[in-house]
């Protein structure tokens, strides 16, 4: 008996100290990063990987929210189940509803180091920043210059893209040496948020009259059909569907296929933006040598948008003030502080990631020829808006038609009539 | 008196025991869930802020005004018209062969078709989208055939129809292992009977099997109209609602207006709305054909 009660408080010690060393080991902070930038998932993986074994006690994880899926479904989710990460990676629109829950940044160094603009969208009306912008992004016609190149038996300057009638002798020279000039990514997406995002930045240099833009078509008061820009755009548009690479089934294309085709250097140009250099380069085919062409809406080489393309913030970091401790907030501001200013996380961040980081103080270039590319047209000022501050669903809705229109199941002015309702609806 | 009440104490006694954790989990996750929905109906929520206000019945009025609420309704009617006929023929036609010992390597092959049942709808989807827009494109390509030389995916026509193929395959092996179990549950000697007085197959089928097989059908109609209304993973992965939200079924529309369009209280009054619809559409259909059943 006594022997029994021997072990029985040997065990019990054991249990208590066990409990004890799991306490203190539960004093290591873990914090957990939404990823929403899908193309880059591993590497942030890495990343975190990395800042877990040279920082004491924190440990960094990245979860990820499915590419395609609008990071605020995710992001809902995980604050519904009370599991909300320190760090939420969201859309420049999103930013604000979260602004019951997201900790104010205000005080952080890197306010500062932001470049111009970049914290306007995710400022709250009481003057509270909210989010942490992650990376700039641009888009345009990505071009492979030796296709361009050989197409053209010379050399090539893409300034002399600056017309819809130069784009046309690209495409044909490119047909001609028997490679296919564009092949359009039929993605709502792509076709909803960027290309037809042209159509809003197009009309004015200003952020404030694309905004007044946007509101005169919830008033219902733009025409369309009589708008230059759109109908400029538009007639681009058909230019590229008449030399579309799969015009046989255009909506059977997809972004993967679009990559492999360019980078391969099966076709010359692709519209698409800097975020599928990671997709680009395992395909790569050319030694790196691609850039952007900007998409041109008329035969004026002075109109707005013949010669710029769009750069904006396209991700920020909101930061989650809610459900996790002030330990894990203090974790979260050290790890972008680090990502920011430690030569290694710049490093990383630029280099591994091919991020464009939207800091100042930063001055690692990224290696991918277009984030190359899209830094000399910041550099020469060569830029309009990324309009960013569109309603949510517009991506889907307008993509749809947009979709429509691409493989002809409405005409100009069925689509028109599509995209004029969907803004009165809202 | 007293003895009634003493009997009513020990009768929720057994109840508690028994059925008392099941019946507070079914109220936490089913009921309170459910009610807190519909109060939500009444709100303009956008899923995320702490602050929303009371818009009465607004939300029930964009229900009505929603064309493409609709048209994305009477799309998933369609979608569940075909699917149900197609799954129940099909299914009951594999069960009858696969049944009585008719078919070699029977057992194999009723394994073989409830199988689909088992692999999940995203990834049946992604499997048969590289079916629809690879493989049969490429054959389609190579021997010449018109009809499957462009992908069916990207065809606003054809690509409900993908969905129907796709569900037929997917549920047909799961109603025959329910036809299967009425099929042996139907006495012999009834059949015996009737072969000695000289009915041909088609006449035991049509007079003797199917009346008897209608506490099947009841099920398996059920089963199919509810999870056609319901589908959502297998919409998801073949086709994404597309080309162009020609194939966006109503449980996907409901999603993308409550998550994507941040229009949560709007989302929530469809949803509440369409478990109306489904309820009534199964609860008549189970009447009606409750009213087939036969006594032996």
């Amino acid at each position: 008996m006594r022997r029994v009660k021997l072990g029985l408080s040997v065990l019990l010690f054991t249990l208590v100290l066990s409990l004890f060393s799991a306490a203190v080991l539960a004093q290591d902070v873990h914090i957990t990063v939404l990823n929403s930038k899908g193309e880059i998932q591993a590497q942030l993986e890495e990343i975190a990987a990395y800042y877990s074994s040279i920082t004491e006690g924190v440990t960094v994880e990245v979860i990820a929210a499915p590419v395609g899926q609008s990071p605020f479904e995710r992001a809902m989710a995980l604050y519904a189940a009370g599991n909300a990460p320190a760090l939420l990676m969201l859309d420049p629109g999103d930013v604000l509803l979260f602004q019951d829950r997201a900790l104010a940044l205000n005080d952080e160094k890197w306010v500062a180091d932001a470049i111009d603009g970049s914290l306007d969208l995710v400022t709250a009306a009481d003057g509270r920043i909210l989010a942490f912008p992650v990376t700039v992004e641009g888009y345009g016609f990505i071009y492979n210059r030796p296709v361009v190149e050989k197409a053209l038996g010379g050399p090539f300057d893409p300034k002399t893209i600056n017309t819809r009638d130069a784009l046309r002798e690209l495409f044909e020279a490119i047909e001609a040496s028997g490679k296919g000039a564009l092949v359009i990514a039929p993605e709502d997406w792509s076709l909803g948020a960027h290309f037809f995002g042209l159509a809003y930045a197009t009309q004015a240099p200003d952020f404030a009259a694309i905004n007044e833009f946007q509101e005169s078509l919830k008033r219902g008061e733009v025409k369309l059909a009589e708008n230059v820009p759109v109908n400029g755009l538009l007639d681009t548009f058909d230019l590229m569907k008449e030399f579309n690479y799969d015009r046989m089934d255009p909506l059977a294309s997809t972004y993967d296929r679009g990559t492999q085709l360019i980078a391969e250097g099966e076709v010359g140009l692709w519209f698409q933006g800097n975020w599928a250099w990671p997709q680009i380069k395992d395909f790569d085919t050319t030694g790196g040598q691609f850039g952007f062409l900007p998409v041109p809406i008329s035969n004026n080489p002075a109109d707005l948008g013949n010669t710029q393309v769009p750069v904006g913030v396209t991700k920020y970091f909101i930061m989650d003030g809610e459900q996790n401790s002030p330990a894990q907030q203090q974790a979260a501001k050290d790890f972008l502080n680090w990502l920011v200013y430690d030569p290694e996380g710049q490093k990383r961040l630029v280099l591994d990631a091919s991020i464009m980081p939207a800091f100042k103080n930063i001055t690692i270039v990224p290696e991918d020829p277009l984030a190359a590319s899209l830094l000399e047209y910041v550099r020469e000022g060569r830029t309009i808006t990324f309009v960013l501050n569109l309603p949510p669903d517009h991506w889907a809705e307008v993509g749809a038609s947009m979709q429509k229109y691409l493989s002809d199941f409405v005409d100009r002015n069925g689509f028109f009539a599509e995209v004029e309702a969907y803004w009165r609806g809202l | 008196m007293q003895a009634a009440e003493k009997r009513f104490v020990e009768k929720l006694k057994t109840y508690l025991l028994f059925a008392g954790p099941t019946t507070l989990v079914f109220i936490t996750v089913i009921i309170l869930p459910f009610l807190f929905g519909i109060y939500l109906t009444f709100t303009n929520w956008d899923g995320i802020s702490k602050a929303y206000t009371f818009v009465s019945f607004s939300n029930y009025k964009t229900v009505f005004q929603d064309a493409a609420f609709w048209t994305s309704f009477l799309r998933t009617v369609k979608y569940v018209f075909y699917t149900v006929i197609l799954v129940n023929s099909l299914g009951f036609a594999l069960a009858y062969a696969l049944t009585g010992n008719r078919v070699w390597g029977q057992n194999l092959l009723r394994t073989g078709f409830f199988v689909p049942n088992l692999i999940g709808g995203i990834i049946l989807g992604l499997v048969w989208r590289f079916i629809f827009s690879n493989v049969l494109v490429y054959l389609g390509r190579t021997f010449n055939i018109g009809f499957l030389s462009y992908s069916w995916l990207a065809n606003p026509h054809k690509a409900l129809w993908t969905l129907v193929i796709v569900s037929v395959w997917q549920y047909s092996g799961y109603m025959m292992i329910i036809f299967i179990a009425g099929l042996s549950n139907i006495p012999r000697e009834l059949l015996e009977a009737a072969t000695i007085d000289g009915a041909t197959g088609f006449q035991r089928l049509r007079t003797i099997v199917l009346p008897l097989m209608v506490p099947a059908f009841i099920v398996t109609v059920f089963l199919t109209i509810q999870r056609g209304f319901m589908v959502y993973d297998v919409n998801l992965a073949l086709t994404d609602g597309g080309p162009f939200k020609t194939t966006q079924l109503i449980s996907m529309h409901v999603y993308e207006k409550a998550f994507l369009a941040q229009q949560y209280g709007v989302g929530q009054s469809q949803a509440f709305f369409l478990f109306l619809l489904v309820a009534a559409i199964s609860l008549t259909q189970v009447y009606f054909t409750k009213k087939l059943e036969v006594e032996v």
